[in-house]
């Protein structure tokens, strides 16, 4: 049919802009196009940002911890943060508002995001299903090329009068729309600007994302085929399609209000600040999905790997990240159920966030049920791996106290708050964070990472971890409210002095711990064990390129003939079975399982 | 070492080419983003009905229907455009191009008058200084409306009108590029992306036309 | 996107005539049926308006002649669409 002949000849000629020459310097690590070099990029910017963000919430803890102390050190920091007292600086108010509003709003948007979809997207997407590089690589490298002057505008916002933003990272109105309640003023408009930039950019990316999965995969690499990782960012690139338009069009209208002087929402001219809430949480709560969703298939990923045992339940991991994705849709108004709204809408959103433990629990289970007399290996991205889970569990378990209304109401806004979403974002994201990099370290820079001194670090770091954040449970059920600059102004909160100065103890014990990381990070990519193409048996396709993969990743088309879990079959003498190797001649000795059938054209199912 | 792309069906998954599933799955995000814009006046809208005017009251609406006319007949040039490029049609290709471009320009033009004729009549965004007042009344009649009406009208249609003024940029490029010969009935790609642009736009304001100035 | 040997060119032209059509329609609708109740007037509005999308849609977009899959695709917002704006309403 000459429709099709047509297309393919324009779909070859705008696909076909690989260079085989020597690529220059600039366009190899600068302004790359080549999808590793991108994630590598993402990865190092976010890990910084990720130090940022670390660093600010050590001088919060020092606040809380040592309310009204002049900190050691923060002299150097202008008097608009630190107040200068003979004993020392002592920090401000306002600036303590800053920190909240920037740790969370850097760590959610410039560490945590781009570490998972920048990173592991970039990274996995198109090796795992067989491509030689993104559908639009030019797109990726203007992804990133956003992102970064993003965060520049984020961070400069310290430096302008008023100090950064200091509405919290939702912004709620009307606080932040004008500066006459904060203080701040040209840094609040630099916060919007800032992040309506980096929607941008990663809108730009989910579409690139998403085509590249719909169209690019290898030959038999059917959507029951695709690995957990690349379902996962393929789910949360399109929650990022959709979610983050709805963001923009918010930021923008709040822009308005701040810059102009419309009136959206601006009670005092009739404007509506529920709307705002709305909004913000119609993006809000599929952000949070969008901040889970890839930590836990890499979770899957390593566990079956690490366990040497096919993933219990594919089908219904794909079909529960699925329908987490779309249930994330429906929820959002669990987040506001002490802004007086409807009772009806209060009641229909807690049936529907609790129906999302549903398919989260089947995704629990699953893990469970793979790690389930298994051969487990406890290297360093395995007991990452492992953390995720249980801290996932505890995360999630916290989750339902919160979706309940009645409880809700004792609870909001309550340091139990800080401590639920803590235990997913950090014990669940961030372990999966490391348990990737560590696992994919390999791949990205064809060296092993420090194998004793991960695990060192892990342990630190679970331990103080966990001393951080669970008794901020407790401090929560006691009534010590999130944001808060000075708790101990009411007497009812003074007797928690002694638990707030034993987290910020493990703080910085925990943030100190990270140096051990970051040491084996740098180290490892000179000087650790060199590694060969598969050093974990992996069945998945980037572990069939070489490490770090060459330009266009893979030198002929790989062909799928099988799933990607096929670990310790019976059909194989080795423990695994890439899923290139082609389906033995005849029954195989496994009569039990079904042999899959090999489909070479199947990438159109 | 070879690249892979020549083995490659480049149509597998979807079935449409790489170029046009990104514009498709690009406009999807556009479709949020004015869900959230349009979405807000019409919840606004319902929460304070006595903030916003009756058709024609204050907005213009004979105008508009004009201007909405113009954006539809340029859908129509577009699709020309495309018509004319499958039959490898050169100078249809441009000559069509080019008379798209002239009315999404003139478009955006005469959305800039109504904005200056709305400001005069004190319709403008800014909630402290609205007052606006029927159409051909006198100075200092009653005023119409809240600042929730300026508000809304002029980031709705003030969105859509920076879309079709991005349109008209990015068409200036395609026809740049058509007199080049860029573009062949085998190789279309570029002006089909364009068209998806085009006409999605043109039905947003299809759909503003009617919720904003009609309703 | 079919042309050629085996498909005509779609109706460009006709959709076009009925796209005018209905803008005149919709603006005399509006205007001179002022006594309508509201919510009638917003009903017949909206159904002319999205018949007009539709058919923008259908045939300028090529969507009626592309496959199934690519409309599932293109649909796909609406629902969330709908979702935001009827239940936010319900807050007020």
């Amino acid at each position: 049919m000459s429709t099709t002949e047509k297309d393919i000849a324009s779909a070859v000629d705008a696909g076909g802009q690989h260079d085989h020459h020597e690529i220059p310097w600039i366009r190899k690590y600068v302004f790359a196009t080549d999808h590793k070099m991108i994630a590598k990029q993402f990865m190092f910017v976010s890990l910084f940002f990720l130090v940022v963000g670390g660093a600010l919430a050590g001088m919060m803890r020092f606040q809380l911890g040592f309310p009204g102390q002049p900190m050691p050190g923060a002299g150097i920091l202008p008097d608009a943060m630190m107040a200068p007292t003979p004993n020392g600086a002592i920090m401000l108010p306002e600036f303590y508002n800053s920190l909240v509003t920037m740790h969370g709003t850097i760590m959610i948007f410039f560490a945590i995001m781009p570490l998972l979809v920048g990173l592991f997207g970039n990274l996995l997407i198109p090796l795992q299903i067989g491509a030689e590089d993104m559908a639009f690589p030019r797109l990726n490298m203007a992804s990133f090329w956003l992102a970064v002057p993003a965060g520049m505008l984020m961070l400069a916002s310290f430096a302008v009068e008023g100090g950064a933003a200091g509405a919290g990272w939702t912004s709620y109105a009307p606080l932040s729309t004008s500066g006459e309640w904060t203080g701040v003023y040209l840094g609040q408009q630099l916060w919007l600007v800032s992040l309506t930039i980096l929607g941008f950019s990663s809108l730009i990316g989910a579409v690139n994302y998403i085509t590249t999965v719909i169209n690019l995969r290898a030959p038999g690499m059917t959507w029951f085929r695709i690995p957990l990782a690349t379902w996962s960012l393929f789910v949360t690139a399109v929650l990022i399609l959709l979610a983050i338009p709805i963001l923009a069009g918010a930021l923008i209208m709040l822009l308005f209000d701040q810059t102009i002087g419309t009136g959206f929402f601006r009670p005092e001219v009739g404007g509506e600040p529920l709307l705002w809430q709305h909004l913000f949480w119609f993006f809000g709560h599929p952000e949070v999905y969008i901040l889970i969703l890839p930590a836990m298939g890499i979770t899957s990923e390593v566990l079956s790997n690490r366990a040497r045992k096919p993933i219990f339940g594919y089908h219904s991991m794909v079909l529960a990240l699925i329908s987490i994705g779309f249930l994330g849709w429906i929820v959002w108004g669990h987040h506001m159920f002490q802004s007086g709204m409807n009772p009806l809408l209060g009641t229909s959103f807690m049936i529907s966030t609790m129906a999302i433990a549903v398919p989260s629990a089947i995704k629990t289970f699953n893990w469970l049920g793979t790690l389930w007399k298994a051969d487990i290996h406890f290297d360093v991205p395995m007991l990452h791996a492992l953390s995720f889970v249980s801290m996932f569990i505890i995360g999630g378990l916290s989750g339902i106290f919160m979706a309940s209304t009645p409880v809700d109401i004792y609870i909001h806004d309550t340091y139990f708050i800080v401590a639920h979403l803590h235990y997913v974002l950090f014990g669940g994201s961030l372990f999966a964070i490391f348990a990737g990099i560590t696992y994919w370290f390999p791949k990205m820079f064809g060296r092993m990472m420090n194998e004793p001194l991960g695990k060192v670090h892990f342990v630190l770091t679970f331990i103080f971890y966990n001393l951080v954040f669970f008794p901020m449970h407790n401090l929560g059920l006691q009534g010590m409210m999130r944001r808060i600059y000075d708790f101990t102004q009411y007497d009812f909160l003074q007797p928690l002095q002694p638990m707030n100065q034993f987290i910020t103890l493990f703080a910085f014990a925990l943030i100190t711990t990270q140096l051990l990381f970051v040491f084996n990070f740098f180290w490892s990519i000179f000087k650790g064990e060199k590694a060969g193409n598969n050093p974990w048996k992996s069945n998945t396709l980037e572990w069939t390129v070489p490490s770090p993969p060459p330009h266009g990743n893979f030198a002929e088309m790989p062909t799928v003939f099988r799933g990607p879990y096929e670990y310790s079959s019976p059909e194989s003498d080795d423990d695994f079975l890439p899923q290139t190797t082609p389906p033995r001649e005849g029954p195989g000795p496994s009569s039990g399982v079904p042999e899959p059938t090999p489909t070479p054209e199947g990438a159109e199912a | 070492m070879t690249t892979i792309t020549a083995d490659r069906a480049p149509m597998a998954g979807m079935k449409v080419y790489h170029l046009k599933l990104g514009m498709w799955v690009f406009l999807l995000s556009e479709v949020m983003f004015f869900t959230g814009l349009i979405g807000s006046y019409v919840i606004l809208r319902f929460a304070h009905p006595e903030a916003f005017g009756v058709p024609g009251e204050v907005l213009n609406v004979p105008l508009t229907a004009f201007n909405t006319f113009v954006l539809i007949c340029s859908s129509v040039t577009m699709v020309k455009a495309f018509a004319a490029i499958e039959q490898n049609d050169q100078e249809g290709l441009q000559k069509w191009l080019l008379a798209t471009i002239l009315l999404g320009a003139f478009f955006v033009g005469v959305q800039a008058w109504e904005y200056t004729l709305l400001a005069s009549e004190g319709f403008v965004p800014m909630a402290e200084s609205y007052h606006a007042i029927a159409r051909g009344a006198a100075e200092g009649s009653e005023v119409i409306g809240g600042p929730l009406y300026g508000a809304t009208f002029y980031t709705m249609t003030g969105f859509h009108g920076a879309h079709v003024s991005i349109g008209v940029f990015c068409l200036c490029f395609t026809l740049y590029r058509a007199r080049k010969g860029a573009y062949t009935a085998g190789n279309l790609g570029g002006v089909e992306i364009m068209g998806l642009y085009w006409h999605f736009v043109d039905l947003v304001w299809i759909l503003l036309f009617t919720i904003v100035y009609l309703i | 996107m079919e042309t050629g040997e085996e498909h005509k060119s779609p109706p460009y032209m006709i959709v076009f005539v009925v796209l005018a059509v209905l803008t005149v329609a919709e603006v005399l609708f509006a205007l001179l049926f002022t006594g309508l109740p509201k919510f009638w007037m917003g009903v017949g509005l909206i159904f002319m308006a999205v018949w007009k999308a539709v058919l923008v849609a259908m045939y300028y977009m090529h969507l009626r002649f592309e496959p199934k899959r690519l409309w599932i695709l293109a649909a796909s917002p609406i629902p969330l669409a709908i979702i935001l704006v009827v239940v936010v309403i319900r807050e007020f």
